[in-house]
């Protein structure tokens, strides 16, 4: 009896938890299906603020294409950069491959405000030399830097739970080097890279600060908070609820290829 | 008893990996279809040895000659050698039979069928088959191709490491320590199935273990390494019973090994007594190791005998018991079937032909194949 | 070719975006916008405005800190244990929103404290009067809190499930009642977890911009504000790298101090 009543005291804490966690975004859900352009009155249920969003909003257009042509592009080089990276990392002598993790660290420890003005201070420099103005290009680079360590260490356990004479073994039977990498190290450490691009892809669609910093055009994130600076607006709602979506199901996708908890 | 001819020779071959050298100046030769052992305990060196056969590693100094050709600059995936792994090494992402085709796939198809003029795609495919199936067979997994090697237990994996090496008709087989990660019962069987194999095949086996008595049951030839050198070569039985110095012995089989002074030829002084021997050439008064296994101690009533003792503790060890008996200057490791119980004095027993006299180890400068 | 070169690339790309860029931080933290070389802006950075900030910020991001301890705590001690254990997405649901835009989290928490937002709507209509909330130091610490409670529990739910059950066993075994065992045993052994736990929010706490500027209507300026005020409003880069070189060295030094504490730096945090 007070065993179960101490459960259920447990379980109300946890309750209370979520609520907290998750009742702002319920609550924005909700919101984005209302009718009524105020917060406090419920007009009844509409897609109308979807329809806005997607008919009347080509600054927000323009937002979802810089973003998806971020995300993509830089998931695609950050997941060669990156596993290159690992399997050489791993090849390599301990001291080198010691510095490479620690250099990998880095950008994860720094603040992302420091990353972020770090980057935008060198693009304008760079700028006065060659055109690169802060936009698309520079967004990309800061991009591929933040997301190219998540990929690596993704990559990085495939390699080491491998046997360490795979790649002898391959040899061995007859393959060149470059082909016993494509054969066999690839398709030994597939799970590993697809999951660092998941991660490295949602990492890219989500990302605010880095962005702020290193592009004058807005990306999805800048624009909410560009709206957000003048006061809500349930199209951002709208918005908002989409990006909460897509970026939900990505997550629960990763975390049934790894466990989530392994990767902060 | 074999065709007489060294198909692989290692010419002063000295391998360091940062300070600690691990081979030094290493001399041996292997025939053609012998079954030869690398043996030593972990660390000897055995394993680059095997490294540097099958390409993985290039030696520091020295030649290695393959069929009468310095093969030093040939990769591995172009010499006629193929390994089996320690841990086996299959590729998950295979399944049992692509992991053993692998190797065939890589071949063009005039290497395949030499014999036929412009094989077809459809020739070519029947052929890997067919010496897929053939492995298979001969490794008696036959019906497992399309399983996962991930879902194969160790022996199975085992089986399949072989047959994917072995279905490339290799000229050498290297094995490293294939059977380690087997349990005692199964590694006995798998012994006697890749001797029958390599007997079967006709082709060469190196093999690598640390384990003298799988060492004594598959080879032709041991090679006993110690510290990056080789410390003997020869068959199973000439090294158990002349080992050339303190190591061999202790490391093949029990026994007793302790200081001693060959006063002359056929005459040595150890454990405080002089014996009669069989052993000559040694300088006069020159230290020597002295062996004795435990199984040629003859324990007699007390008292008689060249050495009195006391039994100290006794086991049973199944077909024998193992005494330790102590005779002052020395406790001595004696296997008998008839038990005395600790605490009786006992008389011991040597004839001077099981008493082994071995140069100082110290002494022991290169020892040649 | 050596495989080892295959993370040239890598090493070229990692070197010329976090470490080039941070050449240009120090560059500019240490020079007028003529060219010469000056330490106003290192001074200006202990001035009393910028010190009123700083000390806000870490004001904030310690009470921030100590609230998701105090909450993070016994959820992960709950999430960890045998009853709740079983059900791994609830713990999934827990640390989901880590990874989650904490701009999109922060503007939602904006609808649930704003003058005509949902709590003040629900209040009035239960007849109360509304509250403000919004502009609030209040509810910037608890934007802080709801972003950054996840990255509390994880660590310590990692330290709790990894512990040895056969420990906490034994303790019970040795005669210590339930609170005995938690106090000696349990929480002792967690200490790691709470460590990481106390980096990972305290970290992204006192280094946080925009938060402060939605929950607190800008009244409440804190450290990532300020720089992104130099960069983005009054144009003084200069100061903004040394406010930046100084948030970096508050971070390393409050990483060497919490490595201190736990020289085996704990679980979760910053390891994969």
């Amino acid at each position: 009896m007070v065993k179960r009543l101490y459960k259920y005291l447990r379980g109300t804490y946890l309750g209370f938890l979520l609520v907290l966690l998750y009742s702002p975004i319920a609550v924005m859900i909700v919101l984005s299906f209302n009718e009524s352009k105020t917060r406090s009155k419920w007009g009844g249920f509409s897609f109308k603020w979807y329809k806005e969003l997607i008919f009347e909003s080509p600054d927000i257009i323009e937002a979802l294409k810089l973003t998806l042509a971020v995300a993509i592009l830089a998931t695609v080089i950050s997941v060669i950069l990156g596993t290159l990276g690992a399997i050489g990392i791993h090849a390599a002598k301990k001291g080198y491959a010691a510095a490479l993790i620690n250099l990998s660290y880095l950008p994860m420890t720094m603040p992302d405000i420091v990353t972020g003005v770090s980057l935008m201070l060198m693009f304008v420099f760079v700028n006065g030399f060659i055109s690169l103005p802060r936009g698309f290009w520079t967004m990309l680079i800061a991009h591929i830097t933040f997301d190219t360590p998540y990929v690596l260490f993704s990559v990085m356990p495939k390699l080491k739970q491998m046997n360490p004479n795979t790649y002898e073994a391959a040899l061995d039977l007859g393959c060149k080097p470059l082909r016993a990498l494509t054969k066999v190290i690839i398709p030994e450490i597939r799970p590993g890279i697809v999951t660092g691009g998941l991660l490295a892809f949602t990492m890219s669609l989500d990302d605010f600060v880095i962005s702020f910093f290193t592009s004058e055009q807005n990306n999805l994130s800048m624009l909410v908070y560009a709206a957000a600076k003048r006061g809500v607006k349930p199209n951002i709602y709208a918005l908002s609820t989409i990006m909460f979506i897509v970026i939900l199901i990505l997550l629960i996708i990763i975390n049934k290829r790894s466990d989530l908890e392994n990767i902060s | 008893m074999y065709e007489d001819t060294k198909l692989i020779e290692l010419k002063s071959i000295s391998k360091s990996f940062g300070d600690t050298e691990v081979l030094k100046n290493i001399n041996v030769y292997i025939r053609r279809r012998e079954f030869v052992t690398l043996l030593g305990p972990s660390g000897c060196g055995k394993t680059t040895m095997l490294r540097i056969i099958g390409g993985f590693e290039t030696p520091d100094a020295g030649q290695v000659i393959f069929d009468g050709k310095d093969i030093q600059k040939v990769p591995p995936y172009r010499r006629r050698v193929n390994t089996v792994f320690q841990k086996y090494a299959l590729f998950t992402h295979l399944n049992v039979y692509d992991n053993i085709a692998f190797g065939l796939k890589l071949k063009t198809p005039e290497e395949l069928l030499p014999n036929v003029k412009k094989p077809s795609r459809k020739q070519v495919k029947e052929e890997i088959d067919r010496r897929i199936r053939r492995m298979l067979k001969l490794v008696k997994m036959e019906g497992y191709e399309k399983r996962s090697v991930d879902a194969l237990s160790g022996g199975q994996q085992q089986r399949i490491a072989i047959a994917r090496a072995l279905v490339n008709e290799p000229e050498v087989l290297l094995l490293d320590e294939p059977l380690g990660a087997l349990d005692l019962k199964l590694r006995k069987e798998m012994q006697l199935e890749l001797k029958s194999m390599q007997q079967q095949l006709g082709i060469t086996f190196i093999y690598v273990t640390h384990d003298q008595e799988e060492a004594l049951t598959m080879s032709d030839t041991i090679v006993i390494m110690n510290g990056g050198r080789i410390q003997q070569i020869g068959d199973g039985k000439s090294i158990y019973d002349e080992p050339k110095n303190a190591f061999v012995a202790n490391f093949i089989g029990d026994s007793n090994i302790l200081p001693g002074v060959m006063h002359k030829d056929f005459e040595a002084e150890f454990a405080g007594h002089v014996f009669e021997c069989v052993d000559e050439g040694f300088k006069e008064n020159e230290p020597v190791d002295v062996l004795v296994r435990p199984e040629d101690i003859m324990l007699i009533g007390s008292d008689v005998g060249m050495l009195v003792g006391e039994v100290k503790s006794v086991l049973f060890k199944g077909v024998h018991y193992e005494m330790k008996v102590d005779t002052g200057d020395f406790v001595w490791k004696v296997h008998s079937t008839t038990m005395y119980p600790a605490g009786s004095r006992v008389g011991l027993s040597i004839v001077p032909s099981n008493i082994h006299i071995m140069r100082r180890m110290e002494a022991e400068g290169k020892i040649e194949a | 070719m050596k495989r080892s070169y295959f993370a040239g690339p890598y090493a070229v790309w990692m070197i010329l975006f976090t470490i080039a860029p941070m050449i240009f931080v120090v560059f500019y933290a240490f020079h007028t916008t003529d060219g010469g070389i000056t330490f106003d802006n290192i001074i200006r950075c202990f001035d009393a405005t910028t010190m009123k900030v700083f000390l806000r910020s870490v004001k904030l991001a310690l009470m921030c800190t100590m609230l998701c301890l105090l909450l993070g705590y016994p959820a992960a001690y709950i999430l960890a244990s045998k009853d709740f254990s079983k059900y791994k997405m609830l713990f999934v649901l827990f640390i989901l929103p880590m990874w989650m835009n904490f701009l999109l989290r922060t503007y939602a928490t904006m609808s649930l404290l704003e003058n005509r937002g949902i709590i003040n709507t629900v209040l009035e209509k239960l007849g109360f009067e509304r509250v403000n909330m919004i502009g609030t130091e209040g509810a910037v610490l608890f934007g802080m809190v709801y972003n950054f409670l996840p990255f509390m529990i994880l660590p310590i739910h990692t330290s709790l499930k990894k512990m040895d059950t056969r420990v906490i066993e034994a303790a019970q075994d040795l005669g210590a009642n339930p609170f005995r065992v938690f106090a000696r045993v349990t929480l002792p052994l967690s200490v790691p977890g709470v460590i990481s736990g106390i980096t990972m929010v305290f970290m992204p706490a006192v280094t946080t911009f925009a938060i402060s500027r939605l929950l607190g209507n800008g009244n409440f300026m804190l450290l990532g504000d300020m720089i992104e005020k130099q960069f983005m409003e009054s144009h003084d880069w200069s100061f903004g790298s040394a406010l930046s070189l100084f948030m970096m060295i508050l971070i390393m030094l409050s990483i060497g101090l919490l490595n201190r504490i736990e020289p085996n730096k704990g679980e979760g945090g910053g390891k994969w």
